[in-house]
């Protein structure tokens, strides 16, 4: 084995030296049998602690603050936490008293009360939590969509009633809004209802909105009305499998007036799609739970978007909803169990218009709510947001757009015609599966370099680093590799000096002890590497096999985009280097953001984005990676570090470790 | 190093093209295909999971060595005309039905095959009667691999066709993939669960000895 590299120092930014006086240090050489492990969800961070610490103490060492109004007393009950598969003590005074025995037996505790005996998993949820993750949702602003709105207002005067003129309510609202230039085929059952009280109330002149469908004579409905000068909202929701992201748009000017972001409360019965659909297939009321904590975290956030800027629910006169087909069908209530079985197939394709009454949105009783097509049990609408916001479908270029996530979509897009698949990268990414891996909140390492013979790494929020998030893993692997710790296989030098032994095998300190938040090294173990090395394989396989069913190699693209939040952060150097994209000049790749959301939002504002949104979802070719002959040779090959090498020949390796050394190393 | 050195650190390094040639070259050299198989192959695969269990190697090393194991065992299973070669029972595998993932369960099949068990291999998306129908064909154990949990359930399934057929007593069933637990593996009724692929030819190692006594088979140790 050659001789490894020897690191000079390491250097953590935003770490700083009075902040880490007051950390928990545990012992370097712990008597094993007096620590526990505790699985902090929804981070998926495992802390190791000292038998008998509160759940508390290991929820705040897993990099998460608990609400703890009371000070960790057990008098206020605001920490309470969900406890699973372990030992922990049995329920105190102060709990019986704070929490029912419902809830005690559902494993419900009070965190500062329990204390951990054995290993054992804590829940902690979203409103017991008061570090927010960082939730992305600031959308790249690309080809700018005519403004031309499904729903137009207009402010009419309508004719009172009188002797001579008879006409019912909706008769005459109808006529005022055709004599104002919008034909008008129908009137909503809610605004039916409610006219008769609105446009006495407002004296005749009233606000109407009115959708206007895709009828060739341009006749649409009136789904709401509104006070005069009241502006007319439309949402546009972005339903990821782990967060939520919102936009309140003005539907007279196109300008989004309000945005936010929260945790998808799904995750409370399921880290991941699949197992949210095998909750749901499980009994009836799975589906509707899945269905119901949905609708609520989306009205909760519409709420809180509302309240930014004064709004009322019956503002909101128009919806558009993206997500990936599970998440698209547990919104709309229909069955989840076919995607979850071969041949993965969903219920609807077709984009869906629906009242919102019917879905359960708080928005104005007669508003649409819309949803794009789906394009496969795996490409959801949401891709299909993406592929329109990044304007890859309209393009006469050669672009490949990827939405790196748990399963990443990837298309290309040449000539007119599309080539979509989805491959199965693994939770790796959202920092799942990996010894000091967690999600992008406050305390993750999100950069990882390698310079002058030292690690250099920088965390969220700038305090001392609790574990390492997705970018940073993927800086950390490429960091490795450029260090000569990891070689092109996977291998972990175990010479090296900033290698230590771990249970997971070989591991790389990152940042030692003394630097953590926690008081414990934060380690890059070889199954960590593992992990990197199977999600990036499957990633760059679906990319080969993609750009191969379009018949062309990676060289002949112009455009690389990548959409989605850990899209956004990853370096597109450590992503290359350690071989998940391919090698093309940097000024190729274009990280776009939450370009679902950004379709959602041109969904709402432009007509001609739902027609193209149908378009795309009928020219998509479809890729079914698990059946594809060369899936399992082209991923075996993939797992080498390093850029597609014909074989795992070491000397290949060697030299392409000898590559990625170049510059900077002594 | 000799030849059957040579070929068992290729196919232990992964070296797919190099363990081929190596395999040439025995063959070249008046080496018997059974001798490259089970001194080259099914040795080397055996040092695989040796190193696997000892934390050596980690699952992608393992994956590229059993491609280099199956594109040798290409080239000299048509040259084997004796199939005489020792076999320490039949394995028949595949991932269950409603599921299409295949890499976790073609590792299993090659790490079963390079430790000397006839495997069947079913495939993928196998509903509970294509097990059945292969225990009537002589397997000893039914393999079976889930990756999802939406697919997991389909293993039940499977026990309980084998057991409406009468089929029970008659074979070992192992099971794994990413969502299953030995505490799953009990409750569905199976006889075995494994981890890795390594353990996983441990498991089949243990259980078949058990069936092969059960049925009172001359070559059945206990």
């Amino acid at each position: 084995m050659p001789a490894c590299p020897e690191p000079r120092r390491i250097k953590v930014h935003g770490a700083r030296q009075e902040d880490l006086e007051g950390a928990t240090t545990v012992a370097a050489d712990p008597a094993s049998a007096s620590l526990v492990r505790v699985d902090v969800q929804p981070i998926g961070r495992r802390v190791e602690m000292k038998r008998g610490a509160t759940v508390l103490a290991a929820i705040r060492a897993g990099g998460l603050e608990s609400v703890a109004v009371c000070g960790g007393l057990g008098l206020c009950g605001t920490c309470r936490v969900l406890v699973a598969n372990g030992g922990f003590t049995p329920p105190t005074d102060k709990e019986r008293e704070q929490l029912s025995p419902a809830e005690l037996s559902a494993g419900i505790r009070l965190a500062c009360q329990a204390a951990v005996m054995a290993d054992g998993r804590v829940d902690v949820p979203p409103e017991s939590l008061t570090t927010p993750q960082r939730l992305q949702f600031e959308g790249y602003a690309t080809s700018v969509a005519v403004f031309d709105p499904a729903v137009v207002a207009l402010d009419v005067q309508v004719p009172p009633p009188a002797l001579d003129d008879l006409r019912g309510d909706a008769t005459r609202l109808r006529d005022a809004v055709t004599a104002a230039g919008q034909r008008v085929a129908r009137v909503s059952l809610a605004v039916l209802a409610s006219a008769p009280l609105t446009l006495r109330a407002e004296h005749w002149a009233v606000r109407v909105a009115v959708h206007r469908g895709a009828a060739a004579d341009g006749a649409g409905e009136i789904v709401a009305l509104l006070p005069e000068g009241k502006v007319p909202l439309g949402a546009a929701i972005d339903v990821g499998t782990t967060k939520l992201a919102a936009y309140l748009v003005d539907l007279g000017t196109g300008e989004t007036v309000a945005k936010g972001a929260a945790p998808n409360p799904q995750i409370a019965v399921g880290e991941d799609v699949m197992s949210r659909i095998a909750y749901a297939d499980a009994d009836e009321s799975g589906a509707r739970d899945l269905h119901a904590r949905l609708v609520d975290g989306i009205n909760q956030l519409l709420g809180e978007l509302r309240g930014q800027i004064g709004a009322a629910s019956w503002q909101l006169v128009d919806a558009v909803a993206v997500g990936n087909t599970a998440m698209h069908h547990a919104l709309v209530n229909l069955p989840l169990r076919q995607l979850g079985l071969a041949p993965y197939v969903p219920a609807v394709t077709e984009a869906l218009e629906l009242r919102s009454t019917d879905v359960g949105l708080d928005l104005a009783p007669g508003a649409l709510t819309y949803l794009p097509p789906n394009i496969a049990g795996f490409v959801g609408a949401d891709h299909t947001a993406v592929l329109l916001a990044s304007g890859a479908a309209e393009t006469r270029r050669t672009v490949l757009v990827l939405d790196i996530g748990t399963n990443t979509e990837i298309s290309v897009a040449r000539r007119g015609r599309l080539w979509t698949c989805s491959c199965a990268s693994g939770p790796a990414f959202e920092g799942a599966h990996i010894r000091d891996g967690m999600r992008a909140a406050e305390g993750a390492i999100e950069r990882v370099e390698y310079l002058d013979g030292r690690f250099e790494v920088h965390t969220i929020g700038e305090g001392p680093p609790a574990g390492i998030c997705g970018s940073g893993i993927l800086d950390a692997v490429a960091a490795c590799l450029k260090a000569g710790i990891v070689d092109g296989r996977g291998g972990v030098c175990r010479t090296h000096p900033a290698v230590t032994r771990s249970p997971e095998g070989p591991a790389c300190i990152l940042v030692p002890a003394t630097l953590t938040a926690h008081g414990r090294d934060i380690l890059l173990t070889r199954t960590d590497v593992g992990e990197i090395q199977l999600a990036k394989a499957a990633i760059r396989a679906g990319i080969e096999l993609l750009i191969g069913a379009a018949g062309i190699e990676a060289d002949a693209l112009d455009e690389i985009i990548i959409a989605g939040a850990f899209g956004t952060y990853l370096s597109i150097a450590s992503a290359i280097a350690v071989g998940m994209l391919p090698r093309l000049p940097p000024e190729r790749y274009r990280q776009v953001g939450n370009a679902a959301g950004q379709g959602a939002r041109q969904l709402l504002v432009s007509r001609q984005s739902r027609k193209m949104a149908d378009d795309i979802a009928r020219r998509v070719c479809y890729v079914e990676l698990t059946i594809h002959p060369d899936f399992a040779d082209t991923f075996t090959q993939e797992l080498a570090f390093g850029q597609r090498p014909e074989d795992l020949e070491p000397e290949r390796i060697r030299a392409g470790s000898d590559d990625l050394r170049e510059g900077g190393e002594p | 190093m000799t030849v059957l050195e040579e070929l068992r650190q290729a196919v232990i390094d992964g070296q797919a093209k190099l363990a081929v040639a190596k395999a040439a070259e025995g063959l070249e050299k008046g080496i018997s295909a059974e001798t490259l198989l089970q001194d080259g192959l099914i040795a080397a695969m055996k040092e695989v999971g040796r190193l696997f269990e000892e934390g050596e190697i980690f699952v992608p090393e393992m994956l590229v060595a059993a491609r280099a194991m199956r594109d040798t065992v290409a080239l000299l299973k048509p040259l084997i005309v004796d199939h005489e070669v020792q076999s320490s029972g039949t394995v028949a595998i595949g991932t269950v039905q409603g599921d299409l993932h295949d890499i976790g369960k073609n590792l299993v099949a090659m790490m079963l095959e390079g430790s000397g068990f006839e495997v069947v291999d079913l495939g993928t998306d196998v509903p509970p009667e294509r097990f059945v129908d292969a225990i009537r064909d002589g397997a000893d154990v039914v393999a079976m691999s889930a990756l999802l949990t939406t697919t997991m359930t389909s293993m039940k399934a499977v026990v309980a066709a084998i057991s409406l057929a009468g089929l029970r007593d008659r074979v070992r069933i192992v099971v794994g993939g990413a969502p299953i637990t030995a505490a799953y593996a009990g409750e569905i009724g199976a006889d075995g669960y494994a981890p890795d692929a390594s353990k996983a030819v441990r498991k089949v190692d243990e259980v078949v000895s058990g069936v092969l006594g059960d049925r009172g088979r001359p070559d059945g140790a206990v």
